[in-house]
């Protein structure tokens, strides 16, 4: 939430730079204040909702830029996200690891296999690509059904502990919402600044036109799994604050729905900018819950609202946002 | 005068037919050196031959006297060999100036860590790059444009950021593929004056064209027909060659 604070100003015309800084600033102390103080007012559920929409953001930011920056549909987000609950969930209940090592450990197997992956099925394109992530999906939630000795299958593994930071037990979803927004919004801030970075301007390059980038001396395979590779540690992080968040992972939230759901945050955030994310995060998380109170016609209910979504917000809720900031900085130009 | 590129006897196929038949020819360093020939001769296997998105069946690339044959597009890139597209391939959603700066790319070198943390390193690659645009943009004309999409600009502008985009990665060789395609005579005119000055300015171009007013700049030229070499020198020469003319004329 920071970060669409910072996002604005790189949009906005310097035009008139003194109010319009000043502007930004209130706007953005304004955010911060009001970001901070939610979990006081706001129930735990509502919090709770909020601290998913944040795991999703960091999730959810892995797809959004293989999809918006390099061109790359990406269903196999459910299966690092899997790895990464499942490998500090075992680490800490079997070995009694401390939760940083399974962070470690998850990130790193999510990485490897990212690589090993990566690189055969990168050489496709198109539908092709999208369909060997999708099978990627469907193996994974297989194997975690399947490998109940390291899994715990259809039963799970309970009892991950909570964590601890300096002492500090994030035990309730309002603590949990003070370290996963943070983390989401330094991941932001990251990917911002990798998208306005000589990588950045070469992925964008093999998006839009892939045989000139390569001409120009862009690696565009190798630059592809580093992202897909960047993508799943995104992934795989979210994963183990989750493991740790709910104390209990089960098969039932690494499925191919799970994998949907985080090209839908992509698509429905508007892939092209980074803050779409949290848009798509907030809306996949906070609209089946709300529309669950008109009872079984809720699937139907949200279903009519990604096509809405999609049909009015063709570059999804981030692309709106950006246009609404060039036009505020051509009438302020102007 | 030394040879910057070599085609040494390359031969390809497509199921069975043979498009290129034992094609050898050399481009002089400094020169601009055309290859002409009729539809379907093979020049554009060749073209892709020469910049790597082909593999010959036989034969070998020699480049600056290295075997570049199966080295890939963007090695060949990182060493000075550049080449153009038919259909000008800009990047529609990058602006003009962002277009020239992705040129620029091969001559920075900081990854995506650094670009992740935003470093003072990546931040001075992105400032050179855009600086080094900024300069490209003037020399080229286009500065009045250079805010704007690419893919908004009309196809003559649009070849002009792909000329300047590849001159931005400081190429040894400039290969361009029918460069004049779609161009009115006004736009040729002025290409032609560019390819030029390029060429003064030390740039060895290789141009691919039908286009028998373009190849005018050409120093030598060689004309493919049916997968060979059938006639190779100066313009005036070619001209009067008697296959050259049976070829084209059909007399």
């Amino acid at each position: 939430m920071k970060e669409l604070a910072q996002e604005v100003p790189a949009s906005m015309s310097p035009a008139r730079a003194g109010s319009a800084q000043l502007r930004i600033w209130t706007v953005s102390l304004v955010l911060l204040v009001l970001w901070a103080s939610v979990p006081l007012f706001a129930s735990r559920s509502a919090v709770d909702m909020l601290v998913f929409s944040g795991l999703y953001t960091i999730a959810g930011l892995g797809v959004t830029f293989l999809l918006g920056q390099c061109g790359i549909v990406s269903l196999a987000q459910s299966v690092f996200y899997g790895i990464g609950a499942y490998s500090t969930a075992y680490c800490t209940t079997h070995f009694g690891w401390p939760a940083p090592v399974g962070f470690v450990i998850g990130i790193g197997i999510s990485a490897a296999i990212a690589v090993a992956v990566g690189w055969p099925v990168l050489r496709l394109s198109g539908y092709f690509l999208a369909l060997a992530t999708l099978a990627l999906a469907i193996i994974g939630q297989v194997l975690f059904t399947e490998w109940d000795w390291l899994t715990g299958g259809t039963l799970g593994i309970g009892g991950v502990p909570q964590l601890d930071l300096f002492g500090f037990v994030l035990n309730t979803p309002q603590r949990f919402y003070y370290l996963v927004w943070p983390l989401a919004a330094a991941v932001l801030l990251l990917h911002r600044n990798l998208l306005h970075s000589r990588t950045g301007l070469a992925m964008r390059a093999m998006r839009d036109a892939p045989a000139a980038a390569a001409v120009l001396g862009v690696d565009n395979h190798a630059l592809k799994v580093k992202v897909f590779v960047l993508s799943a540690v995104l992934g795989a992080l979210a994963g183990s604050l989750f493991a740790h968040y709910v104390s209990f992972v089960s098969v039932d939230s690494f499925g191919v729905d799970r994998a949907i759901n985080f090209l839908l945050l992509a698509v429905l955030g508007g892939a092209k900018t980074i803050i779409g994310a949290v848009f798509g995060a907030l809306f996949i998380t906070i609209m089946p819950r709300v529309l669950s109170q008109f009872g079984d016609i809720h699937a139907v209910l949200f279903a009519g609202c990604l096509i809405a979504a999609v049909m009015f917000l063709p570059e999804g809720f981030g692309g709106l946002l950006q246009r609404l900031a060039q036009r505020a900085g051509a009438s302020a130009r102007s | 005068m030394s040879a910057l590129l070599e085609v040494k006897q390359v031969s390809r196929s497509f199921s069975g037919l043979r498009v290129l038949k034992d094609v050898s020819f050399t481009v002089q360093t400094g020169e601009i050196t055309g290859l002409i020939g009729p539809n379907g001769a093979g020049k554009s296997t060749l073209f892709n031959i020469v910049s790597g998105f082909l593999a010959p069946d036989a034969g070998q690339i020699l480049y600056q006297g290295r075997d570049v044959s199966r080295m890939s597009v963007p090695a060949r890139s990182r060493i000075g060999l550049v080449r153009t597209f038919q259909t000008p391939q800009v990047f529609p959603n990058l602006t003009v100036r962002e277009n020239i700066m992705a040129g620029g790319y091969k001559q920075t070198a900081s990854g995506m860590a650094a670009g992740l943390l935003g470093t003072p390193g990546a931040r001075a690659d992105l400032a050179r790059m855009s600086a080094a645009a900024d300069a490209t943009c003037e020399r080229f004309g286009l500065t009045p444009v250079r805010d704007r999409l690419a893919g908004l600009l009309p196809g003559g502008q649009q070849r002009l950021v792909e000329l300047a985009r590849a001159c931005a990665g400081q190429p040894a060789l400039l290969c361009l593929d029918e460069p004049s395609s779609g161009l009115n005579s006004e736009e040729v005119a002025r290409l032609m004056q560019t390819l030029q000055r390029l060429n003064r300015d030390g740039l060895t171009i290789l141009l691919v064209s039908h286009d028998m007013d373009l190849v005018t700049v050409a120093g030598v030229i060689h004309v493919l027909c049916f997968g060979e070499i059938i006639a190779s020198g100066a313009l005036a020469r070619i001209q009067t060659d008697a296959r050259v003319r049976e070829a084209y004329l059909g007399v």
